[in-house]
């Protein structure tokens, strides 16, 4: 088990190298620099342009700027906001929370409505319910989330007023600093009565707009599992010793069905955090995904770099742990055979 | 006997504690972005001048609603006979913001903080010039190391002599505009001692109608009312809720989330304007859209090609397709709210046939042009792709070949500013409200007899250069008025470029709002702004 952890963990080498590569060249290949992006129509004179450039470094070869970058990013250090002046590590560990609170808000709705579904659907296979469910999951899957969000929002918000319509909390029923940047925790720390229903209303929404496609994804797989698991001889012979649906289906054929979707929301976990970019813009929801879209915009180099490579460190880190997993669920990975 | 007396005190106490809280007004604004820091002098967008602008004052302001110049932080001041020498009189008793960030203010205004303000932009050498970054774009663009020689304490502590290079008529328009705002210097000392001066970027303190509170990037920017010199606004907490999706902003105000939103979507404006919850405030916009021609490049270098093309596009078709109403037909560079605006003017009527004549009579019988239109939708021009659409089929009827060009926004400026078009779709919205800010920004040239950097026509003209010149250092508001028609007139007669639009800036806000003023430079200001109900 460790030799094949510690064999994953070499693997991720080359991996962010190439990420390192990627994010420095690919956003040099947008036209358009930091500095002319932010002068709107005022436009800049060519001399002030060049000043500008060499006060930021730009004026430099971009294979000197490319190791300056690993080099400070080998020291540890991300680099600072073209725009706001702030290390990119203070920015992203202070928007971070939010986007994770999100992640396992919607990874959760995901799993809980998603393996109970496949769940059911396999075992009344064929069935109406197999067959809507299926269906449900199909549309949810492809559902696009701008547009799922919005709708959201006007019925739900405008039209039933049963949510907010954006943001993490009442701005003006309710205001305390973040400690903890999770806001289910910070408004419990904050003892003010309401303040945690109140995040958590905050985050039905989103969650359910973010969770959408992982949970089509979810049912789906566990489904298909689900139906290649009770196919096995195991299956039959707890079946013939007289063991209840619920107990073969529950304790012998979940167990093992559940190894892909493990697999599988290891991989969802890529998909939600490129659904957060749009589903923290609908509901302006303060984290790294808004984060970085404004920083396209703003071509705020470093926070994008630093950004993406933070993002990038998190989804291998949750890969392995997913590996690490794998081995709880399957004997076989544990003991190395 | 004594305790219950005690008792009724407390409850009373307690009472009243509990409906002062209950009466507390709260403002939402849904804003559209993050502010980059909350110093005004070195940021350029809107959004970060309305994050920082109810912290702060400048010498002077602009009356909300107007491009009107008023007293603000200086009670009056004097010009010299000369215009070389202002002399500024602070108010008295002016306080800072006391409490935010560890700082208590131990004295009120004086004329050094308004000449720490001006030297962090003008000093290289200032403890706080290379602060955050230390760009100072506005001070630079709108010509201040050119013009001022210095700036010093008067006869006493609340008297600021500010010495010029050359009499400058526009300075009061430009020291009313939020890079003349002015910082408290005790503070910036406190953070330079604690060791972080950049916290004086982020965490601002000022002599504004609201204190700073708190912020959390994309999410929040709190304020709290001051009872300061201007009095104490009518709300007592001012909230800007970061909203960046305009349709969630509007949905936001529908469910009373918030009670201002910034940039409504011209989409939403029709549902808007039928709200009954929502009154949709509009003003004439301090704008132009405009259709640049490069008068470098032949043929546009001859007047009457340019005249003939002015006359072989419809703009009521333009008006009414792009804009939907929602603009006004321009003549002039200047708009009409916009003192000076010549409205003697003649404008070119939509005449394909005998812009044909034209184009022959100057030897253009057939001719292939490119026709740049702008990526990004602005306020000036709200889908320039089809406007450019529009014209493309209008010169197509008097043999004009147009190709239409198009390039990624920060691209697309930086090649017309270049000279590479040879039409080219733009605007501009106005800083200030100063006809200088138009015509010596848009259609001036340096000494040189070069255009200047934001001149996309790339038109010089001998007389209008005089015009102008001597309009920016007459200080009598009569002759600049005259000087600014006839430098009119040799636009109109010159067209260096097509005068299209003036667009109406819309502003939804919730039916409890009163005072809200809309601003023609763009700014939202929460000064005067109640909330009934």
């Amino acid at each position: 088990m460790i030799k094949y952890l510690l064999k994953r963990a070499a693997l991720t080498l080359p991996t962010f190298i190439a990420l390192m590569f990627v994010t420095f060249t690919m956003i040099r290949l947008v036209p358009g620099d930091p500095i002319e992006v932010r002068r709107g129509e005022r436009g800049i004179s060519p001399e002030r342009l060049a000043e500008l450039r060499h006060d930021m470094g730009l004026d430099q070869p971009v294979w000197k700027q490319f190791l300056d970058y690993v080099w400070a990013l080998l020291h540890g250090d991300f680099g600072t906001s073209i725009v706001s002046k702030t290390p990119i590590t203070t920015e992203f560990f202070t928007l971070f929370p939010a986007t994770l609170e999100l992640g396992l808000c919607a990874m959760l709705f995901a799993i809980v409505l998603g393996v109970p579904a496949g769940v059911i659907a396999a075992a009344k296979r064929g069935s109406v319910y197999d067959q809507s469910m299926m269906g449900v999951a199909l549309v949810g899957y492809s559902m696009p989330i701008f547009w799922w969000g919005l709708i959201l929002i006007l019925f739900m918000s405008n039209t039933l007023h049963l949510t907010p319509v954006s943001g993490r909390v009442d701005l003006i029923k309710y205001y305390y600093h973040p400690v903890t940047g999770f806001l289910l925790i910070d408004s419990i720390i904050s003892g003010q009565k309401g303040a945690f229903l109140d995040v958590v209303r905050h985050l039905i929404l989103p969650t359910i707009v973010l969770g959408t496609v992982p949970l089509g994804v979810v049912a789906r797989m566990t489904r298909s599992s689900m139906l290649e698991v009770l196919e096995e001889d195991y299956v039959r012979t707890a079946r013939a010793k007289g063991l209840s649906n619920f107990r073969v289906i529950g304790y012998h054929a979940l167990r093992n069905a559940l190894i892909p979707v493990v697999t599988v929301i290891g991989l969802q976990i890529g998909t939600l955090l490129a659904g957060t970019v749009l589903t923290e813009t609908i509901f302006s929801w303060p984290g790294v995904g808004h984060w970085l879209v404004q920083s396209i915009g703003r071509r705020d180099y470093p926070a994008l770099q630093g950004g993406i490579m933070l993002i990038a460190s998190l989804v291998i880190v949750v890969n392995f742990l997913i590996d690490m997993l794998y081995g709880l669920i399957n004997p076989r990975i544990r003991h190395g055979r | 006997m004594k305790n219950k007396k005690l008792l009724t005190a407390i409850l009373l106490m307690g009472t009243i504690l509990v409906s002062a809280a209950a009466q507390a007004k709260s403002l939402v604004y849904c804003s559209e972005g993050s502010p980059e820091n909350f110093t005004p002098a070195m940021n350029t967008t809107g959004t970060s001048l309305d994050a920082a602008r109810p912290v702060y004052n400048k010498l002077v302001q602009f009356t909300p609603g107007t491009t009107t110049v008023a007293p603000a932080l200086a009670e009056s001041f004097d010009t010299s006979a000369d215009g070389k020498v202002i002399t500024f009189h602070l108010r008295k008793g002016v306080k800072f913001h006391s409490g935010v960030n560890g700082f208590t203010p131990t004295r009120d205004l004086t004329a050094e903080d308004v000449i720490w303000s001006f030297d962090r932009q003008s000093k290289p050498g200032h403890p706080y010039a290379k602060v955050s970054g230390g760009a100072y774009d506005y001070f630079n663009d709108m010509g201040m190391p050119d013009l001022l020689t210095s700036i010093a304490k008067g006869a006493d502590d609340l008297t600021v002599v500010m010495t010029l290079k050359r009499p400058n008529a526009p300075i009061m328009a430009n020291l009313a505009m939020d890079f003349a705002t002015i910082h408290s210097a005790e503070y910036a000392d406190f953070l330079l001692k604690k060791g972080k001066p950049e916290q004086f970027d982020q965490i601002p303190v000022g002599t504004g109608s609201f204190q700073f509170v708190d912020y959390q990037k994309d999410s929040v920017i709190r304020f709290k009312a001051f009872d300061g010199w201007a009095g104490k606004p009518k709300v007592d907490d001012l909230i800007y809720a970061i909203t960046p999706d305009a349709t969630a902003r509007y949905a936001k105000m529908k469910a009373k989330e918030c009670q201002v939103m910034a940039y409504p979507n011209p989409a939403d404006l029709a549902a808007m304007g039928k709200d009954t919850d929502i009154q949709l405030l509009q003003q004439a916009g301090l704008n132009i859209g405009y259709l640049a021609m490069n008068a470098q490049k032949p043929p546009f270098d001859k007047v009457e090609v340019r005249q003939a093309i002015a006359m072989a596009i419809d703009r009521d078709a333009i008006l009414k397709e792009v804009y939907q109403g929602a603009g006004q037909k321009a003549k002039n560079p200047i708009p009409p709210t916009m003192w000076s605006y010549d409205d003697a003017t003649v404008d070119y009527k939509y005449d394909p046939a005998k812009a044909k004549e034209m184009l022959a009579a100057a030897g253009v019988t057939t001719l292939e042009t490119d026709l740049w239109w702008m990526p990004v939708q602005r306020p000036y021009n709200p889908n320039a792709k089809r406007m450019a659409e529009m014209m493309q089929s209008d010169l197509a009827k008097v043999g004009i070949n147009a190709k239409l060009v198009s390039y990624e926004w920060g691209e697309y400026r930086k090649r017309l500013q270049a000279g590479e078009h040879q039409m080219g779709l733009l605007g501009w919205t106005g800083d200030n409200g100063d006809p200088d800010n138009f015509l010596a920004v848009l259609l001036g040239c340096g000494k040189d007899g070069k255009p200047n950097t934001q001149n996309i026509p790339k038109w010089c003209d001998a007389k209008f250069q005089e015009d102008i010149s001597k309009a920016a250092e007459v200080t009598d508001q009569a002759a600049r008025i005259v000087l600014y028609q006839d430098a009119q007139k040799i636009v109109a007669a010159q067209v260096p470029w097509l005068n299209i639009a003036h667009s109406t800036v819309f502003e939804p806000v919730r039916k409890e709002v009163t005072g809200y003023k809309v601003s023609p430079l763009g700014a939202h200001e929460f000064q005067n702004v109640d909330v009934t109900e």
